[in-house]
């Protein structure tokens, strides 16, 4: 379970302060589905990369599974994004001069890959439709497939939570429909706690967990049934 | 990571290529000028080893050629303890041969510049003759002598000077000197020839070859017919040979003759060897002092491109982040790359140098300079070129592992 407690988050810009989030307060159900949703600016992308522990909100408490992510050190905070959190990009963000497999093995680089990491890497890659692709660079794949190893990358270290930023924000609306297709699937088998932020509303079914925020405020949250 | 941080490097071929020119020819030039130093060295302490005798200077002179010192001081270094022999000797720049001056040698090497024969300039310059009187009656006794042990086998090498060429024209010449003075049909010249000094002709009737740039720029002739062409009064030599009884003990004898006579200075084997060490140690300093100056450009150019690299990369940081990288991981792996880099330009600074030296050989020609890298020297030159670049690597690598995941992923995406 995840549960925000009246987070603040300020940035400084030029001269002046922008406040994101302004006191938002929020539950999240473990293994559920949540969508964040707003419009532009509202602060949805702030929220999650601050689920994500990319970040410290100004005040306020985030607590993922007992685990208050405020109050974690350093090395705990790497811990945290390395075996609990994996993270979906709208741009995809993979790495350009490393292989579709490398690129999904990224977490376990600096302490060297195992020979079980890469073959759930290739595992996980072959689930998403990826099996002929392992040893292709990013520029040789399309938008799809781009976020489909970003997607096996986010798998890889099987997190409770995964978070997507705008995950079809960059693909055309068959491919992000197959996006979806693939993320609702892991999720049920997995039983994943799966944030996404988007403002299409059409992906989001109706058990669906809906946290609507603008202004960097809550405006409600419930399940899409009540939406 | 390491194959990853090379990856990263092979991304952008023509920027790692300029940072690399950028650092390697500092260190073209560190072990460059220290192969230098280290032939000099080498060519002296060669030069040194053949000298077994002590040789007595005025005091604070730099060597025999602006020495002068009184004649009657021969029988007082005589009487020292230990001497067993002794023989005065004439150190002065020829005035001219074959009509050319020292000066005016110098001025043709550098107006007349022979593309064809760029060894020869070099060697010319190096090698203005030097007139050596010595007295062939005394210097029967010496044993430990350089010039006649070099004297060339056979005919071609004639003999050295004995008693019987006191007061005669008589001189005994290098072989480079003959090459470099050869006679009207362009052949070297050859004993049995004549040789014009100061306008005056002089027979050759000995031909060596030392090997050494230092020594085989000598013209021997008798003290006599020295003091004649150079104009020195027969009061005036400009140092004494000095040979003791034993030559281990040349140090104790320099000291007892300098303090048995005031204003001289003596100098054993191993005190021009102590001179020239600490000034080759200052020219060591100076040389590093110097190259530390081009290390800094290429550290600041490894710095600038690493800091390209990693202000482009900030959405990559931000990723390896978010995907539990640590500081430490991050910092690893840029300071790796300029590692890589550091390394690489070693390397290419190592392989140019290597030409240096063989082409720099190749004009060195006969000086008896010979340009060779030492193992340690290409060590200490890719060595430093490594800790250059993870010097020049580490702000950039601080810079991009203290970016928030968050600020890196935003900011590479804007």
């Amino acid at each position: 379970m995840i549960a925000v407690e009246s987070i603040r988050k300020t940035f400084r810009s030029g001269s002046h302060d922008v406040e994101a989030l302004r006191g938002l307060s929020c539950t999240i159900d473990r293994g559920r589905l949540a969508f964040i949703v707003g419009p532009s600016g509202s602060g949805k992308s702030t929220l999650l990369y601050l689920l994500g522990a990319l970040d410290q909100p100004t005040s306020g408490s985030i607590v993922v599974d007992g685990h208050d992510l405020t109050r974690l050190t350093e090395s705990e905070t790497n811990t945290y994004r390395r075996d609990h959190v994996g993270f979906i990009f709208q741009s995809f963000n993979l790495i350009g001069n490393l292989t579709c497999v490398e690129n999904v093995l990224i977490p376990f680089l600096p302490r060297g890959i195992t020979a079980a990491q890469r073959e759930r890497a290739v595992e996980l890659l072959t689930d998403v439709g990826l099996k002929h692709r392992l040893d292709h660079r990013p520029r040789q794949l399309s938008g799809g497939e781009q976020q489909r190893v970003a997607i096996a990358r986010a798998l890889v270290k099987d997190p409770k939570l995964l978070l997507a930023d705008e995950p079809t924000g960059e693909l055309d609306s068959r491919t992000g429909d197959e996006i979806y297709k693939i993320l609702r699937q892991l999720q049920a088998q997995r039983q994943t706690t799966l944030v996404i932020v988007t403002h299409d509303r059409r992906f989001i079914t109706s058990n669906d967990q809906v946290i609507e925020i603008q202004d960097g405020q809550l405006m409600g949250a419930g399940l899409a049934t009540n939406h | 990571m390491w194959k990853f941080a090379w990856r990263n490097l092979l991304t952008r071929p023509l920027r790692t290529a300029l940072a690399l020119i950028g650092l390697s020819i500092p260190i073209l030039g560190v072990i460059g000028l220290f192969s230098l130093s280290e032939a000099v060295r080498n060519l002296i302490g060669t030069t040194l080893s053949r000298v077994q005798g002590v040789v007595v200077l005025r005091e604070g002179a730099f060597s025999p050629v602006f020495s002068d010192l009184t004649s009657d001081m021969l029988d007082k270094i005589a009487a020292v303890p230990g001497v067993r022999a002794i023989t005065p000797e004439i150190w002065k720049i020829a005035p001219s041969v074959e009509g050319r001056s020292a000066a005016g040698n110098i001025v043709r090497n550098v107006l007349n510049r022979d593309p064809k024969a760029p060894s020869k300039q070099l060697q010319n310059l190096l090698d203005q003759p030097i007139v050596v009187g010595q007295d062939p009656t005394r210097r029967a006794q010496i044993k430990s002598e350089v010039f006649p042990k070099a004297i060339l086998k056979g005919e071609a090498g004639g003999r050295y000077l004995e008693p019987q060429d006191v007061g005669t024209d008589h001189v005994v010449i290098s072989t480079k000197i003959a090459r470099d003075n050869p006679r009207p049909d362009g052949q070297p010249r050859k004993v049995g020839d004549s040789l014009d000094i100061g306008g005056k002709s002089f027979d050759i009737i000995g031909m060596y070859e030392t090997g050494s740039m230092f020594l085989d720029v000598v013209v021997l002739m008798p003290i006599d017919t020295a003091r004649k062409l150079l104009n020195v009064s027969p009061d005036t030599v400009s140092s004494f040979y000095v040979e003791g009884d034993d030559p281990s003990k040349n140090d104790e004898l320099t000291a007892r003759i300098e303090q048995t006579i005031a204003g001289v200075d003596g100098r054993s084997p191993n005190e021009f060897a102590s001179n020239f060490g600490s000034l080759m140690s200052q020219l060591d300093l100076f040389l590093l002092a110097t190259v530390s100056l081009a290390l800094l450009v290429g550290v600041v150019g490894i710095i600038n491109t690493m800091l390209m690299s990693t202000t482009e990369r900030f959405a990559e940081f931000g990723v390896l982040r978010t995907n539990g990288w640590s500081r430490r991981d991050v910092l690893g792996l840029v300071t790796a790359e300029s590692a890589y880099l550091g390394l690489l330009a070693g390397v290419v600074g190592f392989v140019l140098a290597l030409v240096f030296t063989l082409v720099a050989n190749q004009f060195l020609g006969s000086t008896g300079l010979s340009l060779s890298i030492t193992p340690r020297n290409a060590l200490l030159g890719i060595g430093l070129s490594l800790i250059m670049g993870m010097i020049g690597g580490f702000y950039p690598a601080w810079k991009a592992s203290r970016m928030v995941p968050m600020a890196a992923i935003r900011l590479g995406a804007s």
